[in-house]
């Protein structure tokens, strides 16, 4: 790893030792599924085999004489209970109709997971199948069938629901600004692509779990949830008990990628507590996390973008659809659209723009976020677009992108005038570090793919204690999914008291505890939960002013001393990176390699270098996975790739090296200058890797994943001659298990 | 015991050892990885009758009292982890890639690291972790 700059010679250039890597290298760490209460049942649930139909009986007769079962709920028990984020359209359990293959409408609570499964296996339910609908085009034509016709019942947190022109719509928007018309009227040319994304899965490692018990009046919650504060405001809607009840606790997280932020069984388990006056527990079964829970969304985007005879852009215009599944219930923006739903040339100058995007319902599971919501599916077209657009106007690719990067002062496709632009140097630096233009193999191909992503914006707070002997605590709300924020706030803190990394101790605490946090999420954990942690230290320092005491003093004649850190990020500000990625293809079978990969990153001040490289590596694979992959693949709404083997994720096998190049010293708003760095690096991977193939051997796949079968039957085409087809599906990179 | 229980939920529900995880269930992700007289097994497939009389070793015995084991302690210093769900099972696997071959090539390592998945770090930190550990 190169640091192209250097500037602090401190604490933060130390490699870091995580506050929680002793638990988590000896097995101490709990998760939520290591965590049990005394006399607790656990859940089992039954869901529909039908994407659409009217729950017309549900029999639990049966169920409940069986051995070990202590209570069994159907819709009718917890009706008209509904969750969700922002929009409640999800019912606990189906009591009138069942909108995907999995959605539920009976629960169970016994003494055992087993007797639980084998009480749920024994309830009848009849259904009268609905007319089902699949792809969201067919779900916007005016005689669809609506999945929704209760909507005006549903509860929309915070505000008042956008209107939709369509009812099965669940966002709509449109952007707009400049002179469209005028921009595409003086255009020298004018292209136009269309690009497919599927649906994947965050495919943490560990699944969903949650335990959930009611004390005096009380509910208890131990949940993988990664928004404990969210997920209390949503369950105090959804269950009709008020916040200030209910106590919500996060352990370590198993991996988060966006997926952790929606809970699915904590309301039914809460009704199941209620039930049976005992604590009720629920681990799902990884075939679950992959039939239930909140996906990406799949989109086809279209991209249309009139350029001068340079090649610089004069307007765009775009239009997206996005599958939301079932439910709206995942996703937590005002608009119900996956975040940055119109940010189609992410990092671009563009003078002009229209960009509709609207996320549909189909009776297909629930989307919603996932590791930077939108940016891999636009960023995949952007991207590929834009090659394209070079390869016609014979420009070289990186040149192309030279001379539309943003800089200072110019609007983005949102609109947005950015007040600073790394974008030139983070591609020049590129050029550089990849030899970009030099020789490469025969079947062998360079390519390039550029994007932005917003620094984390939002609002915290934590509290920071001095002790008696001397040690620091601080006490957060921010949940650890494994990016290492309280090592970072341990750092901050550190630092900007000047005091030993090891004196302070950071403590996570539950929503009964801690200082209200709206969650990791939107890379917005050392921007804003950093700059908490700045404010507390300079807060604590500045009562030690008052008091003329040092901190060892102040610990003895004046501890606890207790001060609360406050951490705001409203600025609209821009992470910039770029990948070059060489392939070498067979063309006889369309198999393909990354043989070499280099991403630049402008990431701003460091503050834990061990974890921002390893979300940068971490990011690349999970990018390269979701490229070439990954596809959560439906059949008539039913998920076919109901496991880990079948829905196949990175091995060790399958990740290339890569070369990073951070450049650090352009500081952002987060502390000492930080910027975000766990969505920089995965949006960009599929457009790098499908603009090498097509350098490489002239082919040129407009969907993912990019797998050899795709990559073949392209270069058929332009060979002239039609492909055997082998059985299945290719592999489309070496090695895999 | 009854036959059909599994060793992860002997170790975990029955013992208490909750420092080995489940995943996939299915025998893929490498999560619930244990040694069983050495030997690398997948604790989610192998019935607990099995490993009955022989001698297992879970996360949990991999340090020296206080004192972590050199892999344990360069997965902390390479970043082998992040969210650390998978670590039981990588450091267990990786314990007996060492125990086998005290110096294994980058292929070897690739090919006897591939039954454990992590979604975290891109495996760099895991192999970075692994090749310090044997230096
Ligand atoms: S849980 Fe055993 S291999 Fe995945
Ligand atoms: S550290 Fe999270 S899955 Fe490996």
């Amino acid at each position: 790893m190169t640091l192209a700059k250097s500037t602090l010679p401190d604490i933060l250039e130390t490699p870091e030792w995580r506050v929680e890597g002793r638990d988590k290298v000896t097995g101490a760490a709990r998760y939520a599924a290591d965590i049990t209460r005394p006399g607790m049942l656990h859940a089992a649930f039954v869901g529909s085999p039908f994407p659409h139909a009217r729950v017309a009986s549900v029999d639990v007769e049966a169920a409940r004489k069986m051995p070990g079962v202590r209570a069994v709920l159907t819709g009718a028990d917890v009706r008209p209970a509904r969750f969700g984020r922002r929009l409640q359209d999800w019912p606990v359990l189906a009591w009138d109709r069942v909108r995907f293959i999995g959605d539920r409408v009976a629960a169970v609570a016994a003494d055992t997971v087993e007797a639980a499964e084998r009480a749920a296996a024994a309830i009848a339910v009849e259904y009268e199948e609905l007319p089902a609908v699949f792809d969201p085009e067919a779900a916007l034509a005016p005689d669809a069938p609506v999945l929704h016709p209760d909507a005006a019942e549903y509860t929309y947190l915070g505000g008042t629901r956008p209107p939709r022109s369509h009812a099965n719509m669940q966002g709509h928007v449109v952007h707009e600004h400049g002179d469209v018309t005028a921009g595409f009227e003086a255009a020298a040319a004018v292209f136009e692509h269309e690009f497919v994304v599927p649906r994947v899965h965050q495919a943490y490692i560990e699944p969903r779990a949650s335990l959930v018990w009611i004390e005096g009046d009380t509910v208890h919650v131990v949940t993988t949830n990664k928004a404990p504060f969210a997920l209390r405001d949503q369950m105090a809607v959804t269950i009709g008990v008020p916040a200030a009840k209910i106590v919500v606790d996060t352990p370590h997280v198993g991996g988060d990628f966006g997926g952790k932020g929606l809970s699915l069984d904590e309301f039914a388990l809460y009704f199941l507590a209620r039930a049976t006056g005992r604590p009720v527990r629920s681990v799902l079964r990884y075939a679950d996390e992959l039939q239930l829970s909140n996906t990406r969304h799949a989109a086809r985007i279209r991209l249309r973008t009139a350029v001068d005879p340079n090649g610089r852009i004069t307007a765009h215009q775009g239009r997206v659809v996005f599958d939301g599944g079932a439910y709206a219930a995942g996703k937590p923006v005002a608009g119900l659209l996956p975040g940055g739903p119109t940010l189609t040339l992410a990092g671009y100058r563009v003078p002009a723009a229209r960009v509709e995007a609207v996320a549909v319902y189909t009776n297909t599971l629930p989307a919603g976020h996932a590791r930077a919501p939108s940016q891999p599916q636009h960023t995949f077209a952007a991207e590929s677009h834009l090659d394209l657009i070079a390869h016609a106007m014979q420009i070289d690719p990186v040149e192309l992108r030279v001379r539309n990067a943003i800089r200072a002062g110019e609007t983005d496709v949102e609109g947005n005038v950015w007040h600073d632009s790394q974008a030139q140097r983070v591609i020049a630096t590129l050029l550089a570090a990849s030899q970009w233009g030099g020789t490469v193999g025969l079947d062998h191909g360079r390519g390039v793919a550029f994007s932005a992503r917003h620094v984390g914006r939002g609002k915290t707070s934590l509290t920071l204690t001095l002790a008696a002997d001397g040690s620091l605590e601080v006490l957060t709300g921010v949940a650890d999914q494994g990016g290492g924020a309280h090592t970072m706030i341990q750092r901050v803190v550190a630092r900007e008291l000047g005091v030993d990394v090891a004196r302070v101790h950071v403590r996570r605490g539950d929503t009964g505890h801690a200082n209200v946090d709206p969650g990791v999420g939107g890379s917005r954990v050392t921007p804003v939960a950093g700059n908490a942690a700045v404010d507390a230290a300079r807060k604590l320092k500045a009562r030690l002013g008052e008091l003329v005491l040092t901190l060892d003093d102040a610990a003895r004649t004046a501890a606890p001393l207790a001060v609360t850190g406050e951490g705001e990020q409203n600025e609209h500000v821009f992470g910039t990176y770029a990948y070059s990625v060489e392939v070498s293809v067979d063309r006889a079978t369309g198999c393909f390699r990354v043989v070499d990969a280099v991403l630049v990153a402008d990431v701003g001040t460091v503050i834990n270098p061990v974890a921002v490289r390893g979300q940068l590596e971490g990011g690349f694979v999970f990018g390269l996975g979701q490229a070439v992959m990954e596809e959560l693949r439906l059949d008539d709404g039913r998920v076919t790739t109901t496991n880990l083997g079948d829905y196949k994720i990175p091995t060790i096998a399958d990740a290339p090296s890569l070369r990073l190049v951070l450049i650090t010293d352009a500081p952002g708003p987060g502390p000492f200058g930080a910027k975000s760095a766990g969505e920089l690096a995965n949006p960009a991977v599929g457009a790098a890797i499908a603009n090498a193939i097509d350098a490489a051997v002239g082919a040129r796949v407009m969907s993912l994943p990019i797998t050899a079968e795709k990559v073949r039957a392209e270069l058929a085409k332009r060979e002239g001659y039609a492909p055997t087809s082998p059985d299945g599906t290719a592999d489309s990179t070496a090695g895999r298990r | 015991m009854r036959a059909d229980r599994r060793l992860i939920d002997a170790l975990r529900d029955d013992l208490g050892c909750i420092g080995t995880k489940e995943g996939c269930s299915i025998g893929v992700c490498g999560a619930c990885s244990v040694l069983v007289d050495g030997k690398l097994l997948s604790a989610c497939l192998m019935p607990a009758v099995f490993v009955s009389g022989r001698a297992v070793t879970t996360v949990e015995g991999l340090a020296r009292g206080d004192e972590l084991s050199p892999l344990q302690d360069a997965f902390i210093r390479e970043g082998g982890f992040q969210c650390g769900i998978c670590t039981p099972g990588q450091l267990i696997a990786a314990t007996a890639l060492l125990a086998e071959r005290r110096r294994p090539s980058d292929d070897e390592i690739r090919e006897w690291m591939m039954g454990n998945l992590c979604r975290c770090t891109g495996y760099h930190g895991i192999t970075r972790a692994i090749k310090a550990a044997m230096a």
